[in-house]
């Protein structure tokens, strides 16, 4: 069943969503079928979705899964298609118009998410609807709540947030950009009453002194590693609320949620089942999970004989808890964003002076990490004059979260015996 | 006074290099995240004190605190260093 069929026999008759208008659900539905209508040109072709208002934003998700062969949400920044593409919202008028075209949804569409690849090159990842939705709690509860849209709308976290609104019957609004002034306004002229966001986010959060006075019963963190201060502090502002973070791995797509209001999560869920998931750790300390479902054939390459997944993340068991380090590849993050150091040292390395950078994580009290450099430099190199030349060069070349927030000018980096950057040593 | 100072002038600093803009007069009452500082200058800020006054109170507690105000943040890093003295 398309997600389409899944609202109509939900039937629900609330509103979807609030913010410059108000749209209800039977509307949502009655503008997808239009698009089926409107567009019987674009049904099993392959569509790339602009976000342009929350409402067509989901009338579009409504019409196009199920209907068309894949579905491209375009990320706000460019990434190329890989095969040919219908755009959206549509630039060319109705060409036709028959009223007896099947608005039915046939086919399984592929959903393209972007991600930040390995390289911290953007590249798509391929989802299925199912496995997309896998997460939705559908329940009474849930279709009393009224969400506040903290992620952009066309990445993972963000369609998570909107898929568990929408199929659950509950109500969003659009708080996904501002400063955090104007996103906790956004919250509470419209009564928000759940919230998904990163630890970063929810710090700025606190920091407004307002985020009391929203009325929430649902906290979700996720996207970065929860810390027990945090934990401790929503605890504190909201008892009887539902506070979870979360666990997700993107490119494995699978993730888990963990409730009990301490950081990492259980130990005993080693070796029994948990969220439909099994859980083991290797000598390296790697994370490995077994997800419930038969991934995609690019990741049943990376299946061990047992079934499980490396997630890549390293993992240290503390007492009774298993608690997250961050990644092993060395993949900074920035209050969520992703920064890839090997990117940021090629950057640095385009300017003559330096003769060697390494890029690496320190831990950061308000957004978890930032990043730092440490660099070699020619022996005559003026230190105070080329840190304002390195700054404005990366300011230039990279996204402002990308930038080290600070240069250490070393005598020289240790490499290891192939020659490569010794990573896994102290930072100088 | 004397970390009030010490405050404002790593601020300064700070601003130059997270490419933010401050406002002309930042006083006691001044909101943080309004005082031209995004969350991004506000790490820094964080992280730069840390290496100056050799604490970071907000990685020390037990039970976050977030200061809206400017007088909010001096007075955080004033408890920490009398906290640390005793």
């Amino acid at each position: 069943m398309d997600l389409l069929q899944q609202l109509q026999q939900a039937n629900y008759s609330g509103t979807a969503l609030t913010g410059s208008e108000q749209v209800g659900y039977q509307q949502l539905i009655a503008g997808a079928i239009a698009i089926r209508l409107q567009y019987p040109q674009l049904q099993k072709q392959a569509i790339a979705l602009h976000y342009t208002t929350l409402p067509s934003f989901l009338m579009a998700l409504l019409a196009f899964d199920g209907w068309s062969s894949a579905l491209y949400l375009l990320p706000e920044t460019a990434l190329d298609i890989p095969e040919l593409v219908q755009q959206w919202p549509s630039e060319t008028s109705v060409k036709q118009y028959s009223a007896i075209h099947s608005t039915i949804g046939s086919q399984e569409t592929r959903w393209y998410l972007a991600t930040s690849g390995t390289t911290g090159t953007p590249k798509w990842i391929a989802h299925t609807f199912a496995s997309l939705s896998r997460a939705v709690k559908i329940s009474v509860d849930q279709s009393t709540l009224h969400w506040g849209l903290c992620y952009q709308p066309t990445r993972f976290a963000g369609l998570q947030v909107l898929l568990q609104s929408m199929m659950s019957g509950a109500c969003i609004s659009d708080c996904s950009t501002g400063d955090a002034e104007q996103r906790i306004e956004m919250m509470l002229s419209s009564d928000v009453t759940a919230l998904s966001a990163t630890p970063s986010l929810w710090r700025q959060l606190l920091m407004t002194g307002r985020l009391h006075q929203l009325p929430l019963v649902q906290l979700t963190l996720g996207g970065e590693i929860a810390d027990q201060a945090l934990l401790n502090k929503l605890s504190a502002l909201f008892p009887s609320a539902r506070i979870l973070h979360i666990y997700a791995s993107t490119e494995v797509g699978v993730g888990f949620a963990v409730s009990d209001q301490q950081t990492g999560f259980p130990l005993s869920w080693l070796g029994t089942n948990h969220s439909g998931l099994a859980f083991k750790i290797d000598g390296q300390q790697h994370l490995w999970l077994k997800p419930p479902h038969t991934p995609d054939s690019n990741l049943a390459k990376r299946l061990d004989s047992e079934g499980y997944l490396d997630t890549g993340d390293l993992v240290q068991i503390q007492d009774d808890r298993v608690q997250f380090l961050g990644r092993d590849s060395g993949v900074i993050n920035v209050g969520g964003n992703k920064v890839h150091p090997e990117q940021v040292e090629q950057v640095l390395l385009q300017i003559a002076d330096v003769l060697q950078a390494k890029v690496y994580a320190k831990a950061n009290s308000v957004l978890g990490q930032l990043v730092v450099a440490d660099i070699v430099v020619t022996s005559h190199t003026d230190h105070a004059k080329l840190q304002p030349q390195l700054v404005a060069h990366c300011q230039q070349h990279l996204a402002r979260y990308q930038i080290p927030t600070r240069f250490n000018f070393v005598d020289h980096l240790s490499t290891n015996a192939t020659g490569k950057l010794n990573r896994k040593e102290p930072h100088g | 006074m004397k970390l009030e100072q010490t405050i404002r002038n790593t601020l300064a600093q700070v601003a130059t290099i997270a490419n933010c803009e401050l406002i002309a007069d930042i006083t006691d009452d001044t909101v943080l995240l309004q005082s031209g500082l995004d969350s991004l200058g506000f790490a820094m800020l964080v992280a730069q004190l840390e290496e100056d006054l050799g604490i970071d109170p907000f990685s020390q507690m037990q039970i976050a605190v977030y200061p809206r105000t400017f007088a909010e943040f001096v007075t955080i890093y004033r408890q920490a260093q009398q906290g640390g003295n005793e």
